[in-house]
Order: C-alpha cells, then sequence, then structure tokens
C-alpha cells in the first residue's frame, strides 16, 4: 500500500513546542519496551500472544520500528490498570486473557493437533474468524463467550495498543499527543503546519514536502 | 514647517513602497485581485464618495463689512490651528486603527491559510492606510492630499467589501446565520475597523482641506458632529463585537465586561455632547473618551495575559496566539476613542467660536 502521508515522522514533534517534558517521558517510555519482554505472560502463552498480534495488526516488514504490540498488551496486563470498564459477561481482564488464549490453543489442537502459533498464517486467520464468529466448541469455550471474548478483549486491548504505538501514528497521519500544541485550524480539509499532509494521488511530492516541515 | 515631516514622509514612503514590494514579490495575489469583480464597483463607489465629499464646503456669506467679517470668522471658524490639530488626531486614529486592522487580519488570515485571495486585500489596504496616516500625522500643510484620499476611499471600500466577504462566510456554513456561526466562522464586525480607518482617515481630509475663514464640515454637516456620530457608532459596533466574542468565553474573566461596559458609554456621552453640546457634558464626554482610550491599551495586556493561561503558555505561541485571545483586536477602541476626542474638539470650535 502506498504510503498515505509520505515522509511523516511523529517523532519529529518530539522537540518542537508541541509537546512538553510530560509527553516526551511518556512518549520514551512507549518507545523504550522490549518487543520480546513479557512478564504477565507465560513462556507457554507468550508465542500464542505473538502470532495472534501479527494477525491482527500485521506490519510492513521494512518497518524500522514497528510497534511492540504484545508486549504492550502484557505491560497493561501487568500493571492491572484496566480501561475502567469492562463486558460484564467476561472475567476480569487478566482472568479473561488467560482463559482465552488457553481456548484458543485447545481450539488448534482440537482442529489441527498443533498450537496456534505454529499454524500457517491462513490457518490461524481461519481459527480467529471462527472465534469471532462464535463457531468453536471446546470445552474452554463454556466459561467464556468466544464471540464477546474476540471482540471486546482480544481485539480491543491489541488494537487500542497498536495505536497508542508513534509507528502507527506515521501510517495514519496522527499528531501524537496535542499537549501542550493543539490545533487550530479546524475547519474541514484545513491543515496546520504541525500536522501531517495527506498525499491525495498527484501531489505526493508536496505532501513529502510538508511533512519535511512539521514540527 | 516642523522637523519631522521629512522623516514621516519617508516612514510613509517606506510603508508604500512595501506595499509595492509585495505587489512585485506576489504579482498573482494582485492579479487575482485586480481581476475580481469588486475593483470596479469599489472603484466607481471610491470615484463618486470623492467627489460627493470634496463638492460640499460650507459658503459663508459675503460679509458687510470687514469687522463684522471678522467677528463672524471668529464666531463659525475655530482657530485654523486647533482645526489642524484634531484633522491630525484623526490622522493619528485612522492610524491606530489601520494598525490593528494590519496586525489582526494578518493573524487571522494566516490562521485561515489565506484560504481566499481576497484575504490579502485587508493586509494591503491596512498598511497603505497606515502608511498614509502616518503621513498625514507628521504633515503640517493645511491641505488635502490626493493620495491619502485615495488610499482613505480604498480602505472603506475593502471595509464594506470585507463585511460582505465575512456575511457569506458566516451565511455558507450549515447552519447559515446562527450563534455558532457568529461565534466561530469570519468575525462580522471586524471589517467595518477598516471601514471606519478609512472614513476617519476622510475626514481628516477633509477637516485639514477647510479653506480659511470656512467652517469644517463633512458631507455637508458640520465636522465635529459627523465625526462624534461616525466614532460613537464606532465604538458602539466595536462593543457588540467585543460583546460577541466575550460571551463566547464565557465572561471567564471580570474585565472582560469592561469592553462592553466602558465604551458604549463613552458613545453615549459624545452623541449626547454631539447633540446637545455643553461645558459639562463635554467635559465628561472628554474624560470618558480617555478611559476608553487607555482601556483599547489594557486590552492588549489582558489579552497577552489571556493567551498565557492557554495550555503551553506563550512557549505555545504558534497555536496560542492564534486561538488565543486576538493581541492586536483592543487598540480599535483606542482609535476610535482618539476620534471621539478629535470630533469633541472639533464641536467645541464650532459651539464656541
Amino acid at each position: 500500500m502506498a504510503d498515505r502521508y509520505p515522509g511523516y515522522n511523529v517523532l519529529s514533534k518530539r522537540n518542537s513546542v508541541s509537546w512538553n517534558d510530560q509527553t516526551r517521558a511518556v512518549i520514551d517510555r512507549r518507545m523504550a519496551i522490549d518487543p520480546d519482554k513479557h512478564t504477565f505472560f507465560t513462556d507457554q502463552e507468550w508465542p500464542t500472544v505473538q502470532a495472534i498480534c501479527e494477525r491482527i495488526v500485521p506490519q510492513p516488514v521494512d518497518r524500522a520500528h514497528p510497534a511492540p504490540v504484545a508486549a504492550m498488551v502484557d505491560e497493561k496486563l501487568h500493571s492491572n490498570g484496566g480501561d475502567g470498564y469492562r463486558d460484564a459477561r467476561l472475567p476480569a481482564m487478566r482472568d479473561a486473557w488467560r482463559r482465552g488464549l488457553a481456548a484458543i490453543d485447545g481450539e488448534a489442537k482440537s482442529r489441527y493437533g498443533c498450537r496456534f502459533h505454529e499454524l500457517t498464517g491462513l490457518l490461524r486467520d481461519d481459527l480467529l474468524k471462527a472465534v469471532q464468529n462464535g463457531n468453536v466448541n471446546g470445552k474452554a469455550w463454556r466459561e467464556l463467550q468466544a464471540k464477546v471474548f474476540f471482540k471486546k478483549r482480544l481485539l480491543h486491548d491489541i488494537v487500542s495498543s497498536y495505536y497508542a504505538h508513534p509507528a502507527s501514528w506515521n501510517e495514519i497521519g496522527f499528531g501524537g499527543p496535542a499537549s501542550p500544541r493543539g490545533y487550530v485550524r479546524m475547519n474541514f480539509d484545513r491543515r496546520d503546519p504541525w500536522e501531517a499532509a495527506e498525499a491525495r494521488p498527484g501531489r505526493e511530492e508536496r505532501a513529502r514536502a510538508e511533512n519535511a516541515g512539521v514540527g | 514647517m516642523n522637523r519631522a515631516v521629512p522623516a514621516l514622509d519617508v516612514v510613509s514612503s517606506f510603508a508604500l513602497a512595501g506595499a509595492a514590494a509585495a505587489m512585485l514579490v506576489r504579482p498573482r495575489h494582485l492579479s487575482a485581485i485586480t481581476r475580481s469583480p469588486i475593483v470596479p464597483v469599489a472603484y466607481g463607489l471610491t470615484r463618486r464618495a470623492a467627489h460627493s465629499l470634496t463638492r460640499r464646503v460650507v459658503p459663508l456669506r459675503p460679509a458687510p463689512r470687514p469687522r463684522r467679517l471678522a467677528r463672524l470668522i471668529a464666531r463659525v471658524a475655530p482657530p485654523p490651528a486647533a482645526t489642524q490639530r484634531a484633522a491630525r488626531r484623526l490622522h493619528g486614529s485612522a492610524a491606530l486603527l489601520a494598525f490593528s486592522v494590519l496586525a489582526d487580519s494578518a493573524v487571522e488570515h494566516y490562521r485561515g491559510s489565506f484560504h481566499n485571495r481576497a484575504m490579502y486585500a485587508p493586509l494591503i489596504t491596512a498598511a497603505l492606510t497606515l502608511g498614509g496616516s502616518l503621513f498625514g500625522l507628521g504633515d503640517r500643510r493645511a491641505a488635502r492630499h490626493p493620495l491619502r484620499d485615495t488610499i482613505y476611499g480604498g480602505a472603506a471600500a475593502t471595509g464594506l467589501a470585507g463585511l460582505g466577504f465575512h456575511a457569506y462566510n458566516i451565511l455558507k456554513r450549515p447552519g447559515s446565520l446562527s450563534w455558532l456561526n457568529l461565534f466561530y466562522a469570519a468575525p462580522i464586525g471586524a471589517p467595518m475597523a477598516l471601514a471606519l480607518a478609512g472614513l476617519l482617515g476622510r475626514g481628516a481630509e477633509q477637516v485639514r482641506g477647510t479653506p480659511h475663514r470656512q467652517r469644517p464640515s463633512v458631507r455637508g454637516l458640520p465636522a465635529g458632529r459627523a465625526l462624534a456620530a461616525l466614532s460613537a457608532a464606532g465604538l458602539a459596533g466595536t462593543a457588540g463585537e467585543a460583546g460577541l466574542l466575550h460571551f463566547r468565553g464565557a465572561f471567564q474573566d471580570p474585565f472582560m465586561v469592561a469592553p462592553i461596559t466602558v465604551p458604549p458609554v463613552a458613545a453615549t456621552l459624545l452623541a449626547t455632547a454631539a447633540l446637545f453640546p455643553g461645558r459639562l457634558i463635554s467635559h465628561l464626554a472628554r474624560w470618558w473618551l480617555r478611559l476608553t482610550a487607555l482601556l483599547g491599551f489594557a486590552g492588549v495586556g489582558f489579552h497577552a495575559y489571556g493567551i498565557s493561561r492557554n495550555m503551553g503558555g506563550w512557549r505555545n505561541w504558534s497555536q496560542n496566539v492564534l486561538n488565543g485571545p486576538p493581541l492586536p483586536a483592543p487598540p480599535s477602541f483606542t482609535g476610535l476613542a482618539l476620534a471621539g476626542l478629535a470630533a469633541l474638539s472639533l464641536i467645541q470650535g464650532e459651539h464656541h467660536g
């Protein structure tokens, strides 16, 4: 897919007035997450989590600093801060993940005779689709509604972790935290000089030049 | 001749040269403006306005005898020095208004990314008006100047055209004429400041061009009263604009009430002094206008404080100067109050002789 925001790097705002010390500290911490570190997930669960994240939010192979999605989910579960809300049909966040991962692996074993991360990409997708649609029949799913777990826990935590990372912000032209500098030109199709420029067809070079000036 | 005159001539020439250079550097913008259908209309309006304004002077009846003539002159015409002083004060107020418009429209139209080419027009016109007014302020010759006259006519026309553009900007948005659009679309009252600068400048030109022994007049009306009416209306309108935008700001600072209380009182006193001239009312109006003039300057300080209170404060100026309270807006009150003071001194001349 063509780069929609060519040359845009949200981190070039780091030392401008767009961000203050607090914002810098928060983003630095997020950027420093070790992609292989897992404190909450067991060594047994870890490859399954990584394999699920790769299928839900695949990232370009040539990306210099891919978002460490699995490690971010792990950190969220380790700190156990929660979201402040929860679907009442699911158990608590940590419990839901433990049971869900075991159920997904169990489903892979019963269907294909191997663990989830040992499947090929297409089979992984098939299995995740089955979970999404509730077409699962392992015993583990009796205590955990597959559809609800997929939508309200798995998808929610993985996608929100991915889009909390600067790697995804560059992809979607997001400016990161508006703290302290927010935006001024609020009308449709207007752009502040510190915002990403979108490359409309035929205007890629102009967008690239404008993105070089973002800071 | 005052030594300052050549210096001010140089300053105003630089301002004019600057505007010309801007036209040279960005000819596309200029050509876009000149191609606009408004140009012939504005030209026609300006020409007609110039004609009608220059024709009217109050003729003095031939005096029967020299002594009676002298007495009559003393009665109807204020001392020429006072008239010229009033004219220069009017130039000063036009300069202040033009400066306010130049800075304010530069900031706000930059914020609007100069989306419409016509958004350059007030910058050019206000720069010219500022240059012309400074020239007029320093010029001690008791005569009009065709260049200044033309610039002021152009400013008035641009201001009125701007009113149309801003009204269009409000009406074209979803919701049309709604409070939301009055708050957040192009400010409806702002272009009138440019029109007022032009009209006050025209007034200054007419006052300074008053032939000896004649009473200064504007459009056939005594100059003092006409300019007092114009300043009072301007003060009331500007107070209305400040009221609208300070209401948007929820009057979150108690001082935000000041521009909707002090200037309207000044406008009322000034209008009363124009209609029923008297020592007491003139005295009151004068002091209240001085207070309003001070308020205009204080407003800049308050607005600077307002900017500092936004997130990131002055360090985050690139957002807060655009998003916070407009720094250059309050001096409009000072400009109009100074015009009111000049009008009062002309009224005194008309009344006491």
